[in-house]
């Protein structure tokens, strides 16, 4: 109950809710049931239109009629609204999720559990992503893009240097040291990024931090997979072998268009906006992506992003907002051009923009094998996007040589200890 | 027509009626005040009042997960905690530890860009300077631009392989070891942990130096020139009159100045989030507003709007403290 309990209250603001319609003078037939979906996709210059795809649902379906509205803010902020329409009882009905963020909205009961009707539709997507939207053994909602991590390089340059392209971690480590001899770098220490990006990397190593043991959460960094990460990026550091810049800053940018910086561990929906960071360089056409090398001892890798679409509790109409939730993410070509590597089963087109700057490589085809190989183990515990300032806080520090890597492990689990007690939730100790 | 009857009484009935008249009146008159009021009154009770009672209410509260479950309970409820989220925010060294960044940061700023402001308007008081307008105008328009959008501005002068300050530095280091025959770099780190403060220091002073200056003018413009030209008269120099005069009589002007700047830089935001976006190791608790602001965004804990509020309300009595502190040493000075 806030200020926004209060505007609804005034104003008589309603979302989500049932309407006659009676729009206009063309009488519509029969009742239409309004649902909102609110999302943050990118809906940039050249991509599918978000108003587009939902202008062809709602004409083919005059009885539930979608409006989206992009929110423009940071994740944290959309939270934060979403909580307060909850509470005011003006919550959209749809709204699009990070991964990590769903547990922690389900712990507060922000979500609607749609397990019954999701039965339908889970078959469309990819499991491991489905299990990304389902908590405690209820579906929240329906999975929408992954983000598995990938390695991309120029190859151009990694012919020129005559590197091989690295399949494993001591591989990349041999590979990064060559380069750097050569002036080059073919990873990039990430701290702004090191929350999910590092967290990925220990779940593709085989890691998984947080654990259920009797009925309490159990968190541990103190795992092998979890040491590997630490002490590959440690030697990188300590020799000086790898670019340190923020995802995020200049230097990166920089770094990859004068081609210092010739590989990167990243998400797979980086693949466009690595494109978009070296439009117009010598860098057009050079770049190619390979899966993630492995840090363990199969190959596997690890989330770094990617979200859902959850039906947000109140919401008037859960089995409408299913359906459409449903057919908007299978709208596979749509939401590729948005760039996302989308959950839903079926073959992505790689758009000719992105194959042409990964010189004509079938990119969407190497991320979605990415997809296939995401670790099964690794799940987020409610309060994981309170970790973040510790842990980047920690990968500063570690990025300029002021504290070991493992300092940056040890600050999650502290960190999310304190979130899990923050929140009321039983640990194990 | 009686002559029996008492002369006082319609007179006294005149004058009741004209007391009631005037009652009337001043009710009308009252009620179309309050109507002119209204519209105030009632933005001010919703953009001001009410959240300060809810956050003051939130501040004692705390939402944890119903039920005892992996997951809680599906649901939060909220108990009341009493002085809980206060024990935490002061007994929080990340919360001493931005308030001190903070004061630290007031302690060198303030005074800076106050007497940086008093010199400018009394530069322009002063008959030395013509087109006054443009001037005033020139020089509060830092203020005019967005705070996040001025400190990305600043951001970009001091980025580290940007900077044109440094590029002009690099320049002249160049030319000097040229000269001296042996390296010399001059290049300034803004962005290191001892120089951050100041660079933001930089930034806060340059959007507010020209507002304050505002303040001081218009306190300068009051003041008036009979007792220059009485000074004039009396053989005094245009700086004893700057220093007996102009100085003294914007006393009351300095004390506003220096409350507004108080309570401002306990609530510095814009300049360390935007510095913290290319400078992680600032973190999302470098000031207590930003702890503030984490705690509410679920991005530290402890979360959420409890916790979040008792951040808020301890800044707002810690400034004002500082506030009441200051007012009583001035006001002890000039006694």
């Amino acid at each position: 109950m806030g200020i926004a309990a209060a505007a609804t209250m005034l104003f008589g603001v309603t979302a989500c809710s049932t309407g006659t319609g009676t729009s206009g003078e063309e009488a519509a037939p029969a009742e239409s049931i309004t649902i909102d979906y609110l999302h943050r996709l990118p809906d940039g210059e050249g991509m599918t239109k978000v108003a587009d795809i939902i202008a062809e649902w709602n004409t083919a379906h005059p009885g539930v009629q979608v409006t989206a509205t992009k929110f423009d803010g940071k994740a944290a902020e959309m939270l934060t609204k979403l909580k307060a329409d909850v509470k005011a009882g003006s919550v959209s009905c749809l709204a699009q999720l990070g991964y990590a963020e769903v547990p922690t909205m389900y712990t507060e009961g922000m979500l609607e559990n749609v397990t019954d009707v999701a039965k339908d539709y889970v078959g469309n997507f990819s499991a491991g992503a489905v299990a990304l939207m389902t908590v405690n053994g209820e579906t929240v909602g329906l999975p929408q893009d992954t983000g598995p991590l990938v390695y991309y390089y120029n190859a151009a340059e990694f012919e020129r240097l005559g590197l091989t392209v690295p399949t494993t971690a001591d591989e990349l480590a041999a590979a990064t040291t060559a380069a750097a001899a050569a002036g080059k770098y073919a990873v990039a220490f990430q701290p702004d990024e090191a929350q999910y990006w590092l967290s990925g990397q220990t779940a593709a190593a085989g890691a998984a931090w947080f654990q259920a043991k009797d009925g309490k959460w159990s968190v541990d960094v103190s795992d092998a997979g979890t040491a590997k990460v630490a002490s590959f990026w440690q030697g990188l550091i300590d020799s000086k072998s790898t670019l340190v810049a923020n995802r995020w800053g200049d230097e990166f940018k920089q770094a990859l268009v004068d081609q210092t910086l010739i590989g990167t561990i990243g998400a797979a929906w980086e693949a466009p906006l690595l494109a978009g960071d070296m439009a117009g360089s010598a860098n057009e056409g050079q770049w190619a992506v390979v899966e993630l090398p492995t840090f363990g001892a199969t190959q596997m890798t690890g989330p770094d992003g990617g979200s859902g679409v959850a039906v947000m509790k109140g919401c008037a109409h859960p089995a409408e907002a299913m359906e459409f939730n449903n057919w908007f993410n299978t709208q596979i070509d749509p939401l590729v051009s948005q760039g996302l590597v989308v959950a839903a089963k079926g073959a992505m087109t790689t758009p000719d923009a992105i194959k042409s700057f990964y010189g004509g490589q079938d990119v969407f085809s190497v991320l979605a094998a990415a997809n296939e190989s995401l670790s099964p183990d690794f799940i987020y515990i409610p309060g994981f996007p309170a970790i973040n300032g510790d842990m980047v806080k920690a990968a500063d520090a570690a990025g300029q040589g002021t504290a070991p890597v493992s300092d940056i492990f040890a600050a999650a689990e502290k960190s999310a200890i304190a979130a899990l007690e923050s929140a009321g939730l039983p640990v194990a100790k | 027509m009686s002559t029996l009857t008492r002369p006082v009484a319609p007179e006294r009935l005149a004058s009741e009626q004209r007391a009631e008249a005037n009652r009337r009146r001043r009710w009308r008159e009252g009620r179309i005040g309050w109507g002119f009021f209204a519209p105030f009154a009632i933005l001010f009770a919703l953009t001001f009042v009410v959240p300060i009672l809810v956050s003051i209410r939130s501040s004692f509260f705390t939402e944890k997960a119903a039920g005892d479950s992996l997951y809680g309970g599906g649901g939060l409820v909220e108990t009341f905690a009493f002085l809980d989220n206060y024990a935490q925010v002061l007994g929080n060294a990340i919360f001493w530890e931005g308030m001190g960044r903070v004061l630290l940061f007031g302690a060198v700023q303030i005074p800076v860009m106050l007497g940086g402001a008093l010199i400018l308007a009394l530069l322009l008081d002063s008959f030395i300077v013509r087109r006054v307008a443009f001037f005033r105008l020139a020089y509060f328009l830092p203020y005019a631009i967005p705070g996040v959008i001025a400190a990305l501005v600043w951001t970009y002068i001091f980025s580290p392989g940007f900077s044109p300050i440094n590029q002009a530095l690099v320049a002249l280091s160049d030319a000097l070891a040229a000269l001296l025959g042996s390296p010399v770099d001059l290049t300034i780190d803004f962005f290191a942990p001892g120089t951050i403060i100041a660079s933001m220091a930089t930034m806060t002073t340059w959007t507010f130096m020209g507002y304050n200056m505002l303040i001081f003018l218009a306190a300068l413009q009051a003041i008036p020139h009979d007792l220059y030209e009485a000074a004039r008269l009396d053989g005094a120099s245009e700086f004893a009159i700057v220093r007996r005069i102009k100085v003294p009589m914007v006393g009351q002007a300095t004390l506003l100045a220096v409350l507004l700047s108080i309570i401002g830089t306990v609530q510095l935001f814009n300049e360390p989030t935007v510095l913290a976006a290319v400078n992680p190791w600032m973190g999302n608790d470098y000031t207590p507003m930003m702890l503030a602001y984490s705690s509410m965004m679920g991005t530290t804990s402890p979360s959420g709007a409890g916790p979040a509020s008792a951040v808020s309300i301890s800044m707002a009595l810690i400034a004002g403290i500082l506030a009441a502190i200051f007012a009583l040493v001035q006001k002890r000075s000039t006694r």
